[in-house]
């Protein structure tokens, strides 16, 4: 009895490409992309999920350790984690990766999961009009109102922004601003940015257990790369915006990539031994997600798109996507040479992109936040996605899963790639071909000639028509009028029935009148001159007379038809009706 | 069989031959299982991963078992329905301690279950709920139901937990691996 409903979820499962390993809707994870990362961090084979987790926001935050199902550990963090690597940071045996969370101006260095190492990012320069203010509230030459009136003035006009102290002196409400002074005025001022982006970069080897940098994106719009062991700059390089995503490929030593994508909705592409960018990518929309497939980089936008580009910022393509991206991954299986990118969108659904189509669309029980797909335990194939309510779902891609490109609903239909059995040049076609070379200018000459005739000789009917009205349809805008005609009959009586619409949109015409011209030896009407009523626009009146045909010869002829306006000459209207041949009189 | 070996075969000088297969995902435990039930003089210090397959043999006392003791590497499973016509028995090994892939593991099994070579034979299948011995080990009952297991009704299967590092277990499910009519099921898959 309870088989069949196991019965269609099996097949509804089989058809599936994912299998369900796990799902906790209230894991309590709140982060995104770039703050979790899969790690074999005991050396043991068995990668651990770690994931900075964002906490409230303003509490809470964590560097949280998964391993199956189930957490392996926490660590308390001090400040909201901006971005999270591993990296091998040594040749020592075992190799274990160490953890780089990066928050405020500050890189955390985790290794076994204990707190190793702090880096600090390098101070910038300080306005000199605000540490002279500052000496001189020190010296209690100021009260704290006048040093407010100072500090704003060189906010509002100063090139170097003011160091946070200044900014959070201003925020402050009169009655606190002693206490403050008081409290900061002996320290010296230090104006720090803040890491927005982090990345590794392989020192000199491009294995996949060598030795990486880390690569960082600040605030104040440079990118540093620093030593692995020694945590100095090795280099530094400036953009003109600040970066939000990055990507780096190659090795520090030999030849590298820095792709950042940057709040201003560009994407620069940062190479060895430049300053500058090399190549500006301009976006139309800002920047969501930033992936490097092989050599072209995939940019997921605001503007529910996603576009590909080639390293040197040419435009491959664009997709249309149905729903806003919340995030983006790299789906890369190198046992099996696929890689794809995974798109986690805003109405609950992930899709599996290869190139512009989807190859696998997976509903999700909520608004995915971050994805990360690789071997996670010893699964390769696992994808990892915590959700906008703090759930955590885990996936595996079956063994036996191919993805076709071909089960995709949109992209370009197959008929486009089959070839078509286009038949051999015939002899005939070669001549013509020859023909049309040889003489093109007298043939383009001869076509253009027929064309102009053409055009004179339709124009000259359309004036005649106009001139005379001889068109069923009212050329006069005050009169819009619609005549058609049908004869009825065998004969030698026949019923003429003329419908008449008024095509005005809601202006009446009145004061009309029908008349007949006909040859009078051939045929009798009992009225050859009526008048019609009022047309109220758009409705069709059928106005009935009937003709007498007086020969009995088999011939016939043309009445034709005049829709009048009173006081005017001209016809509004003119319709030539050819009357049937009277079968009647002929019987006769 | 001559005339011979039928006779020591009823006296049980001669003992049968019984080919089984090993099948299970990597790191549940296979190779250690086989390696407990060979005799302790012939038994490997070290396990490493199973690379393809191996063939291992060792007796019991009514009969002789060679186990194809396959890889259970995500790259070597397509090697497994190869083998599946000459089985005669299956023990299927399952890592109780990983939930995770417990899917992975239902997964092969119903790919298995639905192989044409096995779908239509009441062949015996063995399950090892291994790893029980670890802390965040699943009991036989709920690997049992994580596998949905009762819903294999046209074949004969048992499942007991096991610790294989210690051997603890094994004895219980070879002695059901010979209680059932194995010969039986071998002379039927020749008349199919």
């Amino acid at each position: 009895m309870s088989s069949v409903p196991i019965e269609i979820k099996d097949s509804a499962v089989s058809s599936s490409k994912w299998l369900d390993a796990h799902y906790d809707p209230v894991a309590n994870l709140y982060t995104f992309s770039s703050c979790i990362t899969l790690a074999d961090l005991h050396g043991d084979g068995e990668n651990k999920l770690v994931v900075g987790d964002l906490g409230t926001g303003a509490g809470n935050m964590k560097l949280k350790v998964y391993r199956g199902t189930g957490l392996l550990s926490e660590n308390t963090l001090l400040d909201l984690p901006t971005g999270l690597v591993s990296f091998l940071m040594d040749q020592h045996e075992p190799r274990t990766p160490a953890i780089a969370v990066a928050s405020g101006p500050f890189i955390y260095i985790y290794k076994n999961l204990r707190p190793y190492f702090k880096f600090t990012l390098p101070t910038l320069e300080v306005n000199p009009l605000e540490q002279d203010v500052w000496n001189q509230a020190r010296g209690d030459m100021i009260d704290p109102m006048t040093l407010k009136e100072m500090l704003e003035g060189i906010r509002d006009k100063a090139e170097i922004p003011l160091s946070v102290r200044s900014l959070r002196f201003l925020m402050l409400e009169p009655q606190e601003m002693e206490s403050y002074v008081n409290l900061q005025k002996e320290q010296p001022i230090r104006r720090q940015t803040i890491i927005t982006c982090i990345g590794t970069l392989k020192k000199n080897m491009a294995d996949d257990d060598a030795v990486s940098c880390l690569v960082i994106g600040t605030e104040s719009q440079d990118v540093y790369i620093l030593d692995p062991e020694a945590f100095t700059i090795l280099s530094k390089m400036s953009l003109p915006s600040v970066p939000t995503l990055m990507d780096v490929t190659g090795q520090f030593d030999v030849e590298f990539r820095i792709i950042v994508a940057c709040r201003n909705g560009n994407i620069y592409i940062l190479r060895r031994d430049s300053q500058k960018p090399k190549y500006c990518i301009e976006l139309s929309s800002h920047p969501v997600g930033l992936i490097r497939m092989g050599k072209n980089v995939v940019v997921g936008c605001a503007q529910e798109t996603m576009q590909s580009f080639t390293q040197k910022g040419k435009k491959l393509w664009t997709t249309y996507l149905p729903a806003p991206v919340t995030t983006m991954a790299l789906l890369d299986l190198p046992t099996r040479g696929f890689q794809a990118i995974l798109v986690a969108l805003a109405n609950c659904e992930v899709h599996v992109y290869r190139d512009k189509n989807v190859v696998s669309t997976i509903k999700t029980q909520d608004v995915v936040t971050s994805i990360c797909f690789g071997r996670y335990g010893r699964e390769d194939g696992t994808l990892i996605m915590t959700t906008k309510g703090g759930g955590l779902i885990i996936k595996i891609l079956k063994r036996t899963a191919v993805f076709d490109d071909r089960d995709s609903i949109s992209g370009p239909p197959i008929a486009q790639s089959i070839r078509l059995n286009v038949p051999k040049k015939t002899k005939l076609y070669v001549d013509q071909t020859m023909r049309e070379r040889e003489n093109a200018v007298a043939m383009h000459r001869a076509f253009q000639m027929d064309l102009s005739r053409l055009r004179l000789a339709a124009a000259r009917a359309y004036v005649k028509a106009l001139e005379s009205s001889l068109t069923p349809m009212s050329a006069s805008l005050t009169e819009p009028l619609k005549m058609n005609a049908v004869v009825q009959g065998l004969g030698p009586s026949f019923k003429l029935t003329l419908n008449i619409q008024n095509t005005a949109a809601c202006r009446p015409v009145m004061n009309l009148a029908i008349s007949f011209l006909y040859d009078e030896n051939l045929y009798s009407m009992r009225t050859a001159f009526f008048k019609i009523p009022l047309l109220v626009p758009g409705l069709n009146y059928p106005i009935d007379t009937f003709v007498e045909c007086l020969s009995d010869k088999g011939i016939s002829d043309i009445i034709k038809v005049f829709v009048l306006r009173e006081g005017k000459s001209t016809p509004l209207l003119t319709a030539h009706i050819n009357m049937p041949i009277s079968e009647g009189l002929a019987l006769n | 069989m001559g005339l011979f070996d039928k006779l020591a075969g009823w006296l049980g000088l001669k003992k049968k031959e019984v080919n089984v297969l090993c099948l299970g995902l990597d790191n549940s435990g296979k190779t250690t299982i086989i390696n407990q039930l060979k005799p302790s003089n012939a038994q490997a210090q070290d396990i490493v991963p199973t690379i393809g397959f191996s063939i291992e043999k060792f007796k019991t006392s009514s009969l002789s078992f060679t186990v194809f003791d396959m890889s259970g590497q995500g790259r070597y499973r397509n090697l497994w329905e190869h083998y599946y016509k000459e089985g005669q028995a299956i023990i299927f090994v399952i890592d109780s301690s990983d939930k995770l892939r417990m899917v992975v593991a239902k997964e092969e099994l119903d790919t298995l279950l639905n192989h044409p070579d096995i779908k239509h034979r009441r062949i015996p299948i063995l399950f090892f709920a291994n790893k029980m011995d670890l802390r965040d080990a699943l009991s036989s009952v709920k690997v049992s139901q994580l596998l949905c297991l009762e819903n294999i009704k046209d074949k004969p299967w048992h499942i007991c937990a096991s610790n294989a590092v210690q051997g603890e277990g094994l004895q219980e499910g070879v002695d059901w691996l010979q209680g059932t009519d194995l010969s039986f099921y071998s002379r039927k898959t020749r008349c199919m």
